[in-house]
């Protein structure tokens, strides 16, 4: 337990996200219906961060496919919401009216059950993931060349999905998730029930993930990241931690999608651009990777920021995100958590994380 | 402990957005009225639809001169959903919940229409679309202000299939694979099925948004073309910046619009810039508006934007108007006048307005609304693409014939 | 009501052009012209009076009508309503015939001789036996005099002599296409064809000839199609391999930089057309040398800045390279805008030439193709002919070996950044006439020219030309099946399972894994 939240910062991020889980609660109309929206979103991309932080900051393997997994807990979820809306108010999805079908295709059965939906998001998470890391850590590709392959799994994913004969709605995506769980999706207390929800799984996750990196198995996982060789010829089989953990990152991220997608209201292949994925890692490179915090603290950043510009000054918006980065690789190598320990000197030298 | 101290400052105001007051402003204090716009001013859509939010902020600029509506100012609020469909719906909900803008003018794609949607419909906004589309949808909290597929694509499909037009026989459909193309598609091959032409007269592909090498697909519709049964004709419904690409490599392998016609739906001055039109001449568009409509309101049209475009430095073309852009400018006229008949900028009373009011529109029509439902009644002309990227005007309508928003 | 008088005036007039085109030969200017000005049935008039009349006109009506179609093509036509009428597409194409006729009969050059007849020999059941008599008559050039005669022979298809018949099919043959083709299939059915044996041969010969060569057009199609995008692939991903061979740099911002030598390229035109109008149409060739040189110059400033501090970080400089594509994509934006660029294209890069069948070589993709060339021509005699490209090859090797051996390394690294970032700006200028210039336009490359650098492999340019070759001609073979979308689908899955297979892609450095 002591060692959970030893780390001043993290405890702090905790605390503050679970306030936010009783304000939301405990005083509705305290927080505008668009701020409510937000913040979940915000907590949705949070959950995304730290899954990435995950594998990247801990394993040392950096995904830039990320969005796959985020997309395909998404998806699962406008699946559901689309069929359920489907059963309440009859209406029949767009994506089907112009496609001239009368029904689902066959794989799109069961899906009005949550219960299946949620459970599919996870098994077909585990199985993709799954597939794609044991080839991949197998054959040891890592580096830049896993980066790579990654990325091009993504773009592969998002011009299937392009395709309308894929039957999940092509470039539109899925819209109009009228319905949750049978409460109107207009209602306010449902916009705040899903960002407190959102929250809520972030602040377990957190908490998961933090017993996890300081446990025996997290320990395992850190010394994968610092020097994989050595930790073979010690008689450690790498490719189970490093399946494990990637699996695990990958669920969260599927998590995250499923969260996020009935708050946007919106999912289509945009989620899959390669562009995507790249942003989520540079959130985690902004507040700081190899520390659950700083992802936190990096996904609610840019993307509070993101959401600030975009009434007000959007033209701005790239030349910020582009100088953040440039500043935090060649400034603050592990990320604005450096702020503290920063001292005037123009280019530095990364001490925690080594060498990938 | 200083270290620590920092820490918690930057995750305090990493978390400030999360627990800051509501901050809500009044559009309605201070003398203004905020209209907001979403048009991608980055991103594959940011050429065309970039346009449009100066448009919108020009037709504001003519009003407030003339003293605004209701006594209020008009103030524009711009956002840039970059064309990432699911920001539009971010920035919509921005704009009608924070910004609390009287109405929206928005959206080029139908994908980005029905994002944005959901979200106008929860919130009880209004959003003015200036693009022709597929129809098949009404919502009460959309001005469809441009045309439904009956009178945007069915004049000119006639008009190819009269003999002045050749008398076409076989159809080749190459569209961006969207809700839009897939339509219209849908809706002409049913029309065709109705006027007894067989299914094997007509071919159906689709490329991805932005798709640019069509060189293998204009190889297949040479030989589609060469083949039994009758006079081809090409339906582009590609979108975008496939559009000069799709035509560039017509032009490339010499076919000429006489051999193989291109109706292409969604073309228009813009696309053509940059292009050596020489060599398609005659190929076929189909609008609402095009720059050569003779009237005055027309030419006051094209002076004011050319002049509007020097003025305040726009980063486009002065010399070039497309139809979205004059229907953008209808829109926010449309919008004024019924705002001022209704004397208030409540969306139900602007709604109540809407039957009655009419407005000379550059392309010399007399536009209007009527109580049927939120479409405009708007006059169509049929291009023909000209030696100087523009469109001859090859047909007109008489009047403005009643949109019909659902079927063909 | 006003129309209506305008209408039957115009009937009326053609009435007596009709009268007088059937007695005295010669055109009647004014009647033919307010023909052409009336409605589309008038205007078609004109234009079959004019062709009708063009066997026995005057030299001097026939220039008169060649003008006068010209104007009613070009709407320069002086109509008495002040507006010229917009050609209907059938009127089009009558006049387009029309035009073509009367250049063939009074133009003075061979070339345009050629071209009208090329023009009227697509549809030959058009042009008049009389026009043709006379074009034959007057033709003094023996190439268009031969050429004439082939034409004259394509009217005997349907001719009652067999004979004659059957050189016409054969004739037919010399030229294959589809068209073609349909035209032979539907002799099948022709009663002759049941009823003759030595008719039927001819024909069977005539339709296994063109089929044979509409295949070899379609091979060799198909091999210049996978050709042209192999050689856009390798030109996006050439200074991409030299950057990530040398410093195991992932440079995410090279699409910018192609964006940037095509951006570079059309300033290179614009300044030609501001100070030398006479060479705007060399612009390409006089590029070359400035946008090699800026793009360069900026990838030099780039690793000097920014990847110097990064070599020890790769996936830093991953993320590093993403920031500065997304500020040049923004920038470019801000100062030149999202609309396309206007690029002249000069007479190399337009059109194309029938070769076999439907088998067509474009001039805009065979310059790239031929540019491709030159750029691999000239990087590997740089790579492997001059001290500085021993250089790199010796830190691409092994750096810390070359280091010790007292090759400045780091400056080796910030010429060979220079390099790509030159080669990637002569992509963008090579891509100008075919692709459309926005400032979005590098994002389309990143992914195929990294899978192509990957799958070539680090250690030599030839894993490079081989990957990209492979890579187009599969895409191109796979497309007619299954559509562009599902090819590149296809295409990147199959190298990313080659990629699990030989990691280190097809040529890989000899010695331990980095």
């Amino acid at each position: 337990m002591n060692r959970l939240f030893n780390d001043r910062l993290f405890t702090t991020v905790l605390a503050l996200l679970a306030i936010g889980v009783v304000v939301l609660v405990a005083m509705p109309g305290a927080i505008s219906p668009y701020m409510v929206n937000a913040t979940g979103q915000l907590a949705a991309f949070a959950l995304l961060a730290v899954s990435l932080d995950l594998i990247w900051g801990y394993a040392g393997v950096l995904s830039l496919g990320h969005g796959l997994y985020f997309a395909l807990g998404g998806y699962v979820v406008a699946m559901h919401l689309l069929k359920h809306a489907m059963a309440v108010t009859g209406k029949v999805p767009d994506f089907m009216q112009f496609m001239g079908w009368s029904e689902f295709p066959f794989y799109w059965s069961g899906f009005e059950h949550f219960g299946y939906a949620a459970v599919m998001a996870v098994v077909l998470t585990i199985l993709l993931a799954g597939a794609c890391g044991y080839v991949s850590f197998r054959s040891r590709v890592g580096g830049v060349y896993f980066s790579i392959i990654t990325q091009a799994f993504v773009y592969v994913a998002m011009l299937l999905m392009f395709r309308n004969d894929t039957g999940f709605g092509g470039n539109n995506g899925m819209t109009g998730f009228s319905v949750v769980f049978g409460f109107d999706m207009a209602d306010p207390a449902v916009t705040r029930g899903l960002a407190a929800v959102s929250l809520l799984v972030l602040v377990v996750a957190l908490v998961g993930c933090r017993s996890l990196v300081t446990s025996r198995f997290g320990r395992l996982v850190i010394a994968c990241r610092d020097d994989e060789a050595r930790l073979r010829s010690l008689g450690y089989g790498t490719l189970p931690i490093k399946l494990g953990v990637w699996c695990l990152s990958a669920v969260l991220a599927a998590i995250a999608g499923f969260l996020y997608v009935p708050q946007v209201g919106i999912i289509n292949p945009r989620l899959l651009s390669p562009d995507v994925s790249l942003e989520i890692a540079v959130w985690v490179a902004i507040g700081g990777r190899g520390a659950l915090s700083g992802a936190v603290i990096g996904a609610i950043l840019v993307n509070g920021v993101k959401f600030w510009l975009s009434s007000r000054a959007p033209e701005l918006w790239p030349f910020i995100l582009s100088g953040l980065v440039v500043l935090v690789v060649l400034v603050f190598p592990n990320g604005l958590l450096d702020l503290g320990r920063w001292r005037p000197r123009l280019i530095a030298t990364p001490s925690v994380v080594k060498r990938t | 402990m200083t270290l620590i101290r920092r820490r918690s400052l930057i995750a305090g105001a990493a978390l400030a957005p999360l627990a800051a007051p509501p901050f809500i402003r009044s559009a309605r204090a201070a003398g203004t009225v905020k209209l907001g716009c979403l048009f991608s001013s980055s991103g594959t859509m940011a050429n065309l639809e970039g346009r449009l939010v100066h448009v919108v902020r020009m037709a504001a600029d003519e009003i407030n001169a003339r003293g605004g509506v209701n006594g209020s100012t008009i103030e524009v609020v711009a956002a840039d959903p970059a064309s990432d469909w699911p920001l539009y719906a971010q920035a919509g909900r921005q704009m009608l919940q924070e910004e609390k803008v009287a109405a929206l003018f928005g959206c080029w794609t139908s994908v980005s229409r029905k994002t944005v949607l959901p979200v106008v419909e929860q919130n009880n906004g209004l959003l003015f679309y200036p693009l022709h589309f597929e129809g098949d949808e009404n919502s009460a909290n959309v001005v469809y202000v441009n045309s439904p597929p009956a009178s945007s694509v069915i004049p000119a499909v006639d008009y190819l299939m009269s003999a002045d037009g050749g008398s076409a026989k076989r159809f080749f459909m190459i569209g961006s694979d969207y809700v839009w193309p897939r339509t219209i598609n849908k809706q002409l091959k049913a029309y065709w099925t109705a006027k007894g032409i067989p299914e094997t007269s007509w071919r159906e592909e689709y490329v991805p948004f932005g798709f640019s090498n069509f060189q293998t697909l204009i190889n297949q519709i040479r030989t589609f073309a060469d083949q039994p049964g009758g006079q081809p004709v090409v339906v582009l419904t590609v979108v975008g910046n496939s559009i000069p690409d799709f035509f560039r490599e017509f032009i490339n392998q010499a076919i000429k619009a006489t051999d193989i016609p291109v109706l292409a739906l969604d073309a228009v001055e813009a696309d053509l810039e940059g292009l050596d039109t020489k060599s398609l001449v005659g190929h076929l568009n189909c609008w609402a508006y095009l720059q050569a409509a003779k009237s005055p309101a027309n030419t006051k049209f094209l002076s004011d934007w050319a002049s509007y475009v020097k003025a305040k430095k726009v980063p486009f073309s002065g010399e070039t108007s497309i139809d979205p852009m004059v229907s953008t400018y209808d829109a926010v006229h449309l919008w004024a006048l019924a705002a001022a008949k209704a004397g208030s900028f409540a969306v139900p009373e602007v709604k109540k307005a809407f039957p009655g009011i009419s407005f000379d529109c550059p392309s010399g029509y007399k536009i209007k609304m009527t109580a049927d439902n939120n479409y405009v009644y708007r006059g169509v002309f049929i291009g023909s693409v000209n030696e100087k990227q523009g469109f001859d005007i090859l047909w007109q309508s008489k009047d403005t014939p009643k949109p019909v928003p659902f079927g063909v | 009501m006003q129309y209506l008088a305008k209408s039957l005036v115009q009937a009326l007039v053609l009435l007596c052009a009709l009268g007088g085109a059937q007695q005295a030969q010669a055109y009647d200017h004014a009647a033919i012209t307010d023909a052409a000005c009336g409605d589309a049935a008038s205007s078609a008039e004109a234009a079959r009076l004019i062709v009708t009349g063009a066997g026995d006109a005057t030299a001097d009506d026939l220039a008169w009508a060649r003008s006068m179609v010209t104007a009613t093509l070009e709407r320069t036509l002086a109509c008495s309503t002040g507006r010229p009428p917009v050609l209907s597409l059938r009127n089009r194409a009558a006049y387009d015939t029309a035009a073509a006729m009367l250049t063939l009969l009074a133009a003075p050059e061979p070339d345009a001789r050629t071209a009208a007849l090329r023009t009227l020999s697509r549809k030959p059941e058009q042009t008049p036996a009389a026009v043709l008599d006379r074009a034959t008559a007057a033709e003094r050039d023996p190439k268009l005099k031969a050429a004439l005669a082939e034409f004259a022979q394509l009217a005997d298809l349907g001719s009652p002599d067999l004979a004659r018949r059957g050189r016409a099919i054969s004739h037919l043959a010399d030229a294959p296409s589809t068209r073609v083709a349909t035209q032979l299939a539907t002799l099948r059915a022709d009663p002759a064809y049941v009823a003759d044996a030595g008719f039927r041969t001819t024909v069977e010969a005539a339709i296994t000839r063109v089929d044979r060569w509409m295949l070899v057009g379609q091979v060799l199609s198909m091999l210049y199609n996978g050709l042209s995008f192999a050689s856009i692939l390798f030109m996006s991903a050439v200074g991409l391999a030299v950057i990530f061979g040398l410093m195991g740099v992932i440079n995410l911002a090279q699409g910018e930089f192609i964006m940037m030598g095509a951006y570079g390229t059309f300033l290179v035109q614009q300044g030609l057309r501001a100070v030398a109008p006479g060479l705007v149409e060399w612009y390409l060739p006089i590029a070359i040398i400035p946008v090699f040189l800026v793009t360069a110059g900026i990838g030099v400033l780039l690793e000097v800045g920014l990847i110097r501090h990064l070599y020890k970080r790769p996936l830093m400089s991953l993320l590093a390279t993403w920031a500065v594509s997304l500020f040049l994509v923004n920038l470019v934006r801000v100062v030149f805008g999202t609309q396309n660029l206007q690029f002249d294209t000069p007479f190399y890069v337009r059109g194309g030439i029938a070769v076999v069948g439907d088998f067509i070589i474009t001039w805009n993709r065979l310059f790239a193709i031929g540019f491709a060339g030159l750029s691999l021509a000239g990087t590997w005699l740089l790579l492997r002919r001059t001290p500085f490209g021993l250089n790199v090859r010796a830190v691409t090797q092994n750096r810390d070996m070359a280091a010790c051996v007292g090759i400045a390394t780091r400056r080796v690294d910030m010429l060979a950044f220079g390099l790509g970032s030159g080669l990637a700006g002569l992509a963008g200028l090579a891509l100008s006439p075919l692709y459309n210039v926005n400032p979005q336009m590098g994002t389309n490359f990143v992914i195929d020219s990294f899978m192509v650098v990957v799958l070539g492999g680090v250690a030599a340019l030839e894993g490079t030309v081989l990957a990209a070759l492979g890579i187009g001609q599969l895409n191109v073979l796979v497309e007619p099946f299954y559509g562009a979308v599902a090819a590149k689908v296809i295409v990147l899955l199959l190298t990313i399972a080659f990629l699990q297979w030989r990691p280190e892609g097809l040529f890989a450095l000899q010695g331990r894994r980095r």
